[in-house]
């Protein structure tokens, strides 16, 4: 009955009765470091029988606003809520149009759809963050905002962003989902627009034990609309100034967060040094060009929520970690433009030419801080051993 | 003696065995759309007598994707009650079809006699609502939108295991919508929600609604929302729903022992309770002289009496641009300055109960 989006990967190894060497995450392993601390928050939220909007969501609320360096951060029920209700907040709907990428997860553009508006695409860089030099050819009168998506853990090229956008007088609506703690310029995920939108989707990295998001904000003014429009438009208990919607971060999940919150600097510190580990034991297909791994500027701190490289032969190089044991995914294999949704918005293949090309090459290597140096050197090693074969034939 | 209104320090004293259910889920990392939220839709169908249960963010978004997956769309009219929560409301509005409200009855619930007189050519829907635990005349409306060919969606948000004509509420119509939030008699841990429908087009359709459109985990239909029910979630109302009759049962007999008790006070006016409907009792709801007295009384006495509403809907700003005023609904806008309700958890100990009662009793001497 349920065909849908799970978030573990089990339908992958119920097919074959293979030993996971490499699993794409491990909830064991970050349960196992953190479950005493768990355990007494959510008892401790059974005991107070205090569910819905209350203290821990606050405490939470306060702790990721001062994380991201923000004045304000508001408890939603997903990123995708996150998106969508910055969207209302600003009065962005029908007739409007929102610039964002077209290789982005799917919500992002359902978040415009839902608002009423027009989700307008503009191709990436090799980076896979949106491209800023083409942002100005896409820009109409009817254009209200752009999202900014930074993908894979990797803030975009804000400077050039909130030129653009000054320019032409739009909004900046971040989609962190993908990047919490990322930093650019000194600066966090999330502090650079009029809002931003997170996710603490279980398989993020800052995750809840469900569905759960956040806006982050500056403005005063926007946080009030916000603490509206989440619930049900209520001023108190008994009067309603807008029809809102129920779309609340349940404290349950918030607890759980706030306690990862504390080990995410250290978690993600874990995750670059990985990356980098990755990025030295690829290095010779790199220089080869089989292989293009991500690069980080002087002035970016990525946290590589996925590890993505581009590669030849990616289908048969992930069918054979597959068989090694090793889990990989693909974030993303069809760009939202080509997707059936899309169909009405009168794109067609070809048009971002980098997205498509990227969506055939790419592939996102296991990333998360329990893995072990083992499991680096297993994936590094299998890499090395699918392209020799090659290499000798 | 301290009578209050909710219950979960109660009910959620002993959480041993839920917990190990949940560190079981975390351990399996089952978390979006997992195999508990499908054992529970299972059950929670198979308790109602519907084909199809699906679950959904909260009860608001329940309503939200039933008016989608009916096709009400901008523009469109559909009527509901005065008298409900705000949810109801906004659902309507937040689609972009406009509300359309009608009065209540006696009963506190929407007078069916009224609704032809506001349908337009406009009108797309009726969203009866099961208020307080009491189902409306299911037979009733459903004649009527038969005639008009109007959709119905049920809001049972409060009224999980009522019963109208034989059946259980939120089985009539083309949906019906539940909340699971913790006030609620089937209740989780944050927001949740379910749909039930017999219709497999509409169970497709609201799978695609709560998971971003996605067809499976690469293709996406058409653009729609995040509003899934967490697995954990599930987890909590796998056991609970072994519960269910148990509250239920506790809650009508409580209500039992204060009529026989009310019937009276001659101040006190008990809606009709007619003999073939199984009320549940989500609130206990009577209509009083002198309201505001005997709220300040009672929570002077330690009991925690509330007004399910103070404000109708079409007083309330976010009505504004409806253009109703005081007096366009006389029964609901008397309602809420004598409506008052009263603690009927099924924690309430028969010493809480007599208190009550006696504190009741003793104002209106």
């Amino acid at each position: 009955m349920n065909s849908q989006n799970k978030s573990s990967g089990k339908c992958d190894s119920e097919k074959k009765d293979l030993q996971i060497r490499v699993p794409y995450i491990d909830f064991n392993a970050q349960y196992n470091e953190i479950k005493e601390e768990i355990l007494k928050e959510i008892t401790c939220v059974l005991e107070k029988g205090s569910f819905v909007l209350g203290k821990e969501l606050v405490k939470f609320e306060k702790n990721f606003a001062s994380y991201t360096g923000t004045k304000y951060a508001l408890g939603v029920a997903n990123g995708t809520d996150a998106l969508f209700l910055v969207m209302k907040a600003l009065d962005i709907g029908k007739g409007d149009e929102v610039i964002t990428v077209p290789n982005t997860f799917i919500a992002t553009a359902g978040a415009i759809v839902a608002a009423g508006a027009k989700p307008v695409f503009v191709d990436v860089k090799n980076d896979f963050n949106i491209n800023p030099e083409l942002i100005d050819n896409v820009v109409t009168k009817n254009t209200k905002a752009i999202i900014p998506v930074h993908l894979t853990g990797r803030v975009a090229d804000m400077d050039s962003i909130l030129e653009i956008a000054k320019k032409h007088k739009l909004h900046v609506i971040e989609d962190a989902a993908q990047s919490v703690g990322a930093r650019y310029k000194g600066k966090r995920a999330g502090s650079f627009g009029i809002a931003a939108g997170f996710s603490l989707h279980p398989l993020k990295n800052l995750n809840a034990a469900g569905d759960a998001g956040l806006v982050t904000t500056n403005s005063g003014e926007l946080h009030e609309k916000l603490v509206l429009l989440r619930n049900h438009g209520l001023k108190n208990r008994d009067e309603c100034a807008c029809w809102g919607y129920n779309s609340r971060l349940d404290c349950l999940q918030a607890v759980i967060a706030n306690v990862k919150l504390k080990h995410l600097d250290k978690w993600t510190e874990k995750i670059r040094e990985i990356a980098n580990i990755y990025k030295d034991g690829l290095k010779s297909f790199v220089g080869k060009g089989i292989i293009s791994v991500p690069v980080d500027h002087p002035f970016e701190e990525p946290v590589y929520h996925t590890f993505i490289i581009q590669c030849e032969k990616r289908d048969e190089l992930q069918a054979f970690l597959f068989e090694k044991g090793i889990k990989t995914k693909i974030h993303y294999p069809i760009p939202i433009h080509l997707h059936e949704a899309a169909s009405g918005l009168g794109y067609k293949k070809g048009d971002f030419p980098v997205a498509e090309q990227q969506a055939k090459i790419i592939l996102s290597l296991p990333i998360y801080p329990e893995m072990s140096d083992e499991q680096v050197a297993i994936v590094i090693d299998e890499i090395k051993s699918f392209y020799g074969r090659f290499t000798l034939s | 003696m301290k009578v209050s209104y909710s219950y979960l320090k109660e009910q959620f004293a002993n959480p041993d065995a839920i917990l190990a259910d949940v560190k079981k889920l975390v351990l399996s990392g089952d978390f979006t759309l997992g195999n508990a939220l499908e054992e529970f839709e299972k059950s929670l169908a198979e308790f109602l007598g519907s084909k199809f249960a699906v679950g959904v963010g909260t009860g608001t978004d329940a309503l939200r994707l039933s008016l989608i997956a009916a096709g009400v769309k901008p523009g469109d009219e559909v009527i509901t009650a005065v008298n409900t929560f705000y949810s109801t409301a906004a659902a309507i509005a937040t689609v972009g079809a406009k509300p359309v409200f009608v009065d209540v009855t006696d009963d506190l619930l929407m007078d069916v006699s009224l609704i032809e007189k506001v349908i337009t050519k406009k009108t797309k829907a009726i969203i009866p609502v099961h208020l307080h635990g009491t189902p409306v005349d299911m037979k009733k409306i459903i004649a009527i939108a038969e005639a008009h060919k109007l959709v119905v969606i049920e809001d049972s948000c409060q009224s999980l295991g009522a019963e109208v004509h034989g059946k259980k509420a939120g089985t009539f119509g083309l949906t019906g919508c539940f909340s699971l939030h913790p006030l609620k008699p089937l209740n989780v841990w944050g927001d949740a929600g379910v749909v039930v429908t017999d219709s497999e087009t509409v169970r497709d359709r609201l799978h695609l609604l709560r998971d971003n459109g996605l067809k499976n985990r690469d293709e996406c239909e058409e653009y729609a929302f995040n509003c899934r029910m967490d697995t954990l979630q599930a987890v909590v109302g796998n056991h609970l729903i072994k519960d269910l009759d148990k509250i239920l049962d506790a809650k009508i007999e409580n209500s039992k022992y204060y009529d026989k008790e009310f019937v009276s006070v001659k101040q006190i006016r008990i809606p009709p309770r007619e003999k073939d409907v199984k009320r549940v009792y989500h609130n206990y709801v009577l209509i009083v002289e002198d309201r505001d007295k005997i709220l300040v009384f009672l929570r002077e006495k330690g009991i925690s009496a509330k007004i399910h509403y103070p404000i109708p809907l079409h007083l309330q700003k976010a009505s504004k641009y409806l253009s109703y005023k005081k007096g366009d609904f006389p029964v609901a806008e008397e309602q809420t300055e004598k409506i008052i309700s009263l603690p009927v958890h099924q924690h309430l100990t028969q010493e809480q109960k007599e208190f009550v009662v006696k504190t009741v009793k003793e104002f209106y001497k």
